[in-house]
């Protein structure tokens, strides 16, 4: 059909004029202004690399842009913390799937590191919440990557590509993400009890931590499910506690499976916190674990960069591919 | 159909030689007739194919591809053929890779995923798994017969992705031979595995980054507890403001899907479900989880129905009759036929505040283009499905609903939407994606593909429109594009 | 070439897929030219976009069990076995597709007596080792010979109906009307049987299937001779009740349409009929029976159901979870494609074999020895019955 190509260019509210982040895009600067870094709450400032002292070091503005409770969905800038923007949520009932993180570390920060806190398990990865991020490239432009509606999948997927880049395929401007009901109750639990076999009893727990001898269990939800849980957990030995123990600052992942089954040499007991069911395991670990580097994937890696960053101006001394404290391993 | 242009594969091929050498000479088909099926999918578009080859493993795959590539062959991924934009027709008479004879189905309970291949049906897993106590959450209405690797190309959604969240949530790692033909595995077991999101980059980009041979998704276990409800609304008014009134409750169901008067009786004549074919619109919803939160949410819905003017709220009172209920509306689509022989269906994700609006623009743009519409939707996302029903012979029709449809994609967009909640791009909507994307925004995506494939050799033609960076369309050869046009390639 | 269908048919199919999984030969096969979905599109090929009918074209018709599964699961309602039925009948009239053995092979069920010498000397030839029988999809032991039928005569007032015997059926599987006989006599009903001469052979329902409408409309309309007068005819195999069902259709004519109102498949009409069944002399078996629902009874006669409420107060009855779909018997289709017929019923074997079932119901004939040919225990829902009440000796 002859009208096949509909007309060209974006509607008028796709272009982005919000002078706040044509500040921040004009701050950034354009391929040639140079190395520049951003800083968030600096709560994982030693993750993904050391940052080159050389880049010019910025902050992303911050500020919530837009809550709409019936969305449930927020638009927020990119250096807000967590706690101003759980300060506007928290009146509406609700809030973000990045619990049990900083309260000054900033969603952009949070996002672009890309590690979920130990809410994982019931909450899904961070990587989940985000459904639309505004960046601003290396050739300094303003680009929209996903849309603002809870559901999308129009054009390639570049949200999940930006959470845990580190900032090094764009700057974090100002992303939408999705909210969720606050729950009407939750609780903490925690004693001596086999983890696999609580976390095969229990329906979809929230989080559910082990140091070798103590279980650690997040429950939430509606109040008598919360409590028929809780029974659960307690004839199996657990009882209410204020909350999880404190985590060793080292992280590595591993197949969930591979923590049902160790068997712990005594001496290990208390020296790290795994999150069950997701396979993070929280220690401390002398040097780094060795890389299981698929070429492919290594190439990929590479190539994105090269693509959005020919200049290598973004972040400059982050890599996500060299994370020693994340690597995958054994614990 | 003109086949002026096309160049018929033959037996002696070498292409197709060496393509039967690395499978078998019996799934290597060159057939004309068979190419001829291949040559659509579940969308009104028609392209080429070339040839059709059924690999049953991971290294099958990757020695078709590599075949593929060193005779300059565009590959083009297939599963069920289920997708209704287009994504999996041929352009450019590629080798088409199908991935039907893939069924192998590996359960890690311990690590609570199935390592699955990419032919295995949706619901097929589903159904292996229940005795497991799980499931695969996103349930497309296609899911009795589309596959995994389909679900992964659109990141698929369904009615349950409401609450569970759309494919992407549940693809855990994924094998997948890449366009240069290298084998690669993006994501993995471990919760944090190094370098960018390659995973999450994949799921969702339409065969165009390459094909998966083996997907990790992740269980779900069974809710304890289920109710659905069936509300019954005068006014499709008031059972969109009843969306927004569960929502604001601070309940977030399952899954709230609605159907407006026409499909309702539509589909009512094929299941016999007991929908009220008198109604203006119908509500289904579902919550599930453990038992009091689930009564409790019944009770909020239940009454937030009522005070939105349901004239009846009905909770299905067994198994037998919750699948009735989802049943009528996961073969909504098909039963329009009933009504008129061809549908041209859109795909918007509009702001759940802007439902009832833009379902209003929707009436009234049918309207003025005295077509008839009928809305079948998931209401909770506001992921609108208006399907245009028409009868292709009639004269000079297409072109209304072509212009009824860039109409409702123009309402959606301006009310703050997307183009696709679920479908796609493929080749259907590309011409669209101009309007939702700057220039710039284009290019990053541009770039995100040309990392996996500079020389678009996966799925050429798709998703990204012509001149978004180095052009997709570019590397079409100007005949097929003429051609495609010409033989109903409409948008 | 154009095919004798109606195009209305043919726009009616929005291509959406959702039959593909229904489908016995896409299901082993995972080929689109195996689909229903496929097939319609390659009928659309020849008849609209003027592909030949060649060899491929052919062989997605003939590979096609004629289930019909497609159909119940099709929201778009297209009459999938009407499109076949058309489309074999092209090839049959204008193309080599059914040679010219095939054709005397289906003329030859129309002569009972000849069924029944044919079927003895097979029987007898069985005996001497010189068939190899599991190879052609035969029966193990073909009966040397069968029992007499008897009418059930009933004082006046009692019910009255006519029980459809057939071809291949009374002469391999007699027993079963024997079952049918005894059940019917204990519940009071008078029973009439056709003469089984030339005039109660085939119902057609082979012939049509292949396309030769001809001989199917001949032996429809011989068989419907044969049931003269008002009564119920009941019928207990599935595939030939869905034929005599569909005669007004075949023949279009009101007295084939008043005839097709007439038939019930046995199961049907007993369902209805439950209060004249009595108990169980014995302790309910404590085995399980699993329920096959042949495909002419499930998707074309949509009667699958009554089997199990006949069943059921007597039986412990287990569901298969396959979705209903064909066990690749297909009337003559497992003598005609025997290697997709055994890839089919491989996948009917699996789910039967996860049921844990000791043995198999199947209302079908063809069903039954497409299945015991793979060694299960299949039997007539009909003779369960009939065992259930002590009607059966042995």
């Amino acid at each position: 059909m002859s009208a096949a190509l509909a007309p060209v260019g974006p509607l008028p509210d796709r272009v982005v004029r919000d002078p706040v982040l044509l500040a921040f895009a004009d701050q950034v600067g354009g391929q040639d202004a140079g190395p520049v870094a951003v800083q968030g709450g600096r709560t994982q400032w030693n993750l993904g690399g050391t940052a080159d002292p050389a880049a010019r070091l910025i902050r992303a503005p911050s500020g919530v842009v837009a809550f709409e409770p019936a969305e449930m969905t927020v638009q927020v800038r990119a250096g807000t913390t967590l706690d101003e923007l759980d300060a506007v949520l928290a009146p509406a009932g609700q809030r973000v799937a990045l619990q049990g993180l900083p309260a000054e570390a900033t969603v952009g920060g949070v996002l672009s590191v890309g590690l979920s806190g130990p809410m994982r398990l019931g909450h899904g990865p961070i990587r989940d919440t985000l459904l639309q991020a505004r960046y601003v490239s290396a050739e300094g432009l303003l680009v929209t990557a996903g849309g603002p509606t809870v559901k999308n999948v129009t054009g390639f997927d570049l949200c999940r590509v930006l959470v845990g880049s580190y900032g090094t395929l764009g700057l974090l401007a100002e992303v939408t993400l999705r909210t969720r009901p606050r729950p009407q109750a939750s609780v903490w639990l925690a004693g001596r009890a086999d983890p696999a076999d609580l976390f095969d009893r229990l329906y979809r727990p929230v989080s559910m931590l082990w140091n070798g001898a103590e279980v650690w269990l997040y429950l939430e939800g509606y109040p008598d499910d919360v409590a028929a849980q809780a029974a659960l957990a307690e004839s199996a030995g657990l009882s209410l506690v204020p909350g999880p123990p404190r985590f060793p600052a080292g992280r590595r992942s591993v197949p969930p499976a591979t923590l049902r089954h160790v068997r712990l040499d005594p001496a290990h007991q208390g020296h790290f916190v795994a999150e069950m069911g997701v396979g993070v395991v929280h220690g401390e670990w002398p040097g780094a674990s060795p890389a299981a580097a698929d070429t492919a994937v290594v190439a990929l890696n590479r190539q994105i960069k090269q693509l959005f960053d020919p200049y290598g101006r973004l972040n400059p001394g982050r890599d996500p591919m060299s994370v020693p404290t994340t690597r995958t391993g054994q614990p | 159909m003109t086949r002026t242009t096309a160049v018929e594969p033959r037996l002696n091929d070498a292409l197709v030689i060496e393509l039967a050498a690395c499978l078998s000479a019996d799934r290597v088909h060159t057939d004309h007739l068979e190419r001829a099926l291949y040559g659509r999918d579940a969308s009104l578009m028609r392209g080429d194919a070339g040839v059709v080859c059924f690999p049953r493993t991971t290294a099958e795959v990757q020695a078709a591809v590599r075949v593929a590539l060193r005779h300059g062959r565009a590959i083009v991924p297939r599963g069920s053929g289920t997708g209704l934009a287009g994504g999996a027709v041929p352009v450019q008479q590629p080798v088409l890779i199908v991935t039907t004879k893939m069924v192998d189905v590996e359960v890690d309970l311990a690590n609570r995923v199935a390592w699955v291949q990419p032919g295995v049906i949706n619901l097929d897993l589903t159904r292996q798994l229940r005795p497991l106590g799980f499931h695969f959450a996103p349930d497309p209405s296609s899911q009795q017969s589309c596959s995994l690797g389909g679900n992964v190309a659109n990141n698929s959604g369904g009615p349950h992705c409401l609450a569970y969240g759309v494919t992407s949530a549940h693809i855990v790692a994924i094998e997948v031979v890449l366009p240069d033909g290298e084998l690669a595995m993006l994501g993995g077991l471990g919760a944090d595995p190094d370098g960018y999101d390659l995973r999450g980059a994949f799921v969702g980009s339409e065969g165009c980054l390459g094909i998966a041979t083996r997907i990790a998704v992740r269980l779900t276990p069974n809710p304890p507890a289920v109710n659905t409800l069936l509300a019954d609304f005068v006014e499709p008014a008031h059972a969109a403001a009843a969306v927004s009134a569960i929502i604001a409750a601070g309940v977030v169901p399952a899954a709230i899907e609605m159907m407006d008067q026409r499909i309702t009786q539509a589909v009512e004549a094929f299941v016999g479900a007991g929908y009220p074919t008198d109604a203006g619109a119908i509500l289904l919803v579902e919550v599930d989880g453990l038992p009091s939160g689930v009564a409790a949410e019944t009770a909020i819905i239940e009454q937030v129905c009522r005070e939105q003017g349901a004239r009846s709220v009905r909770i299905a009172a067994d198994e037998a009759e919750r699948m009735l209920l989802w049943k009528g509306r996961k073969t909504a689509f098909g039963a329009v036929a009933r009504v008129k022989p061809n549908y041209y269906l859109h795909d918007t994700v509009v702001p759940r505040t802007k439902l009832l609006d833009v379902l209003q623009q929707v009436y009234a743009i049918a309207e003025r283009h005295e077509l008839i519409v009928m809305n079948v939707f998931h209401a909770g996302d506001g992921n609108l499905h208006p399907l245009l029903v028409f009868d292709a012979a009639e004269p000079g029709i297409l072109e209304r609903v072509h212009a009824a449809g860039e109409q409702i994609v123009r309402a959606s967009l301006e009310a703050g939407g997307v183009l696709s909640g679920e479908h796609g791009i493929g080749l259907e909507k590309q011409s669209f994606m101009a309007w939702q994307f700057t220039q710039p925004d284009l290019d990053a995506q541009a770039r995100l593909r040309d990392a996996f494939d500079p020389h678009a050799r996966f799925n050429p033609g798709k998703v990204l429109p012509a001149g978004s960076r180095c052009g997709d369309l570019a590397h079409l050869d100007a005949q097929h594009r003429d051609r495609l046009l010409a033989d109903g390639v409409w948008v | 070439m154009k095919l004798p269908l109606v195009e209305q048919d043919l726009a009616s199919c929005v291509s959406c897929g959702l039959c593909l999984p229904h489908c016995p030969t896409f299901r082993v096969t995972g080929e689109e030219r195996y689909s229903p979905r496929g097939r319609i599109e390659a009928i659309r090929q020849v008849h609209i976009g003027n592909e030949p009918a060649d060899a491929s074209f052919i062989d997605m018709m003939d590979s096609c069990v004629q289930c019909r599964g497609c159909e119940t699961a099709c929201p778009s309602a297209v009459p999938f076995g009407r499109l076949m039925e058309a489309a074999r009948q092209g090839l049959a009239e204008h193309t080599r597709y059914q040679p010219w053995y095939r054709r005397v092979g289906y003329r030859t069920l129309s002569h009972h007596r000849l069924v029944l010498v044919g079927s003895r000397l097979i029987a007898l030839a069985q005996r001497l080792h010189l068939v190899p029988s599991r190879r052609l999809g035969l029966p193990d032991r073909l009966p040397l010979r069968a029992t007499a039928l008897r009418a059930v005569l009933a004082p006046a007032g009692a019910p009255r109906v006519w029980l459809h015997t057939g071809c291949v059926m009374d002469a391999w599987q007699r027993d079963v009307h024997s079952a049918a006989l005894a059940v019917l006599r204990v519940m009071g009903v008078a029973v009439s049987l056709p003469k089984r001469t030339r005039a109660a052979g085939c119902c057609g329902a082979l012939a049509n299937h292949g396309g030769l409408v001809g001989i199917a409309r001949e032996q429809a309309a011989a068989t419907m001779r044969s049931f003269p007068g008002e009564d119920i005819v009941l019928v207990d195999s599935a595939g030939c009740g869905a034929q005599l069902k569909d005669v007004g259709h075949l023949l279009d004519t009101d007295d084939a349409r008043r005839f097709s109102a007439r038939v019930m498949d046995i199961h049907e009409w007993l369902a209805e009929h439950l209060d004249r069944l009595p108990p169980a002399p014995g302790p309910r078996p404590a085995h399980s029976v699993a329920v096959q629902d042949p495909c002419h009874l499930r998707h074309v006669q949509r009667a699958h159901l009554p089997v199990r409420r006949v069943l059921a107060p007597y039986l412990n009855l287990v569901e298969l979870d396959d979705d209903g779909l064909c066990c690749g018997a297909g009337g003559a289709y497992s003598l005609l494609q025997p290697e997709l017929a055994g890839q089919i019923r491989n996948r009917k074997l699996e789910a039967i074999s996860h049921c844990g079932a000791a043995m198999v119901a199947s209302a079908n004939p063809g069903c039954s020895m497409h299945l015991a040919a793979a060694g299960l225990v299949v039997r007539h829902p009909v003779q369960l019955l009939a065992e259930a009440l002590g009607l059966l000796d042995g």
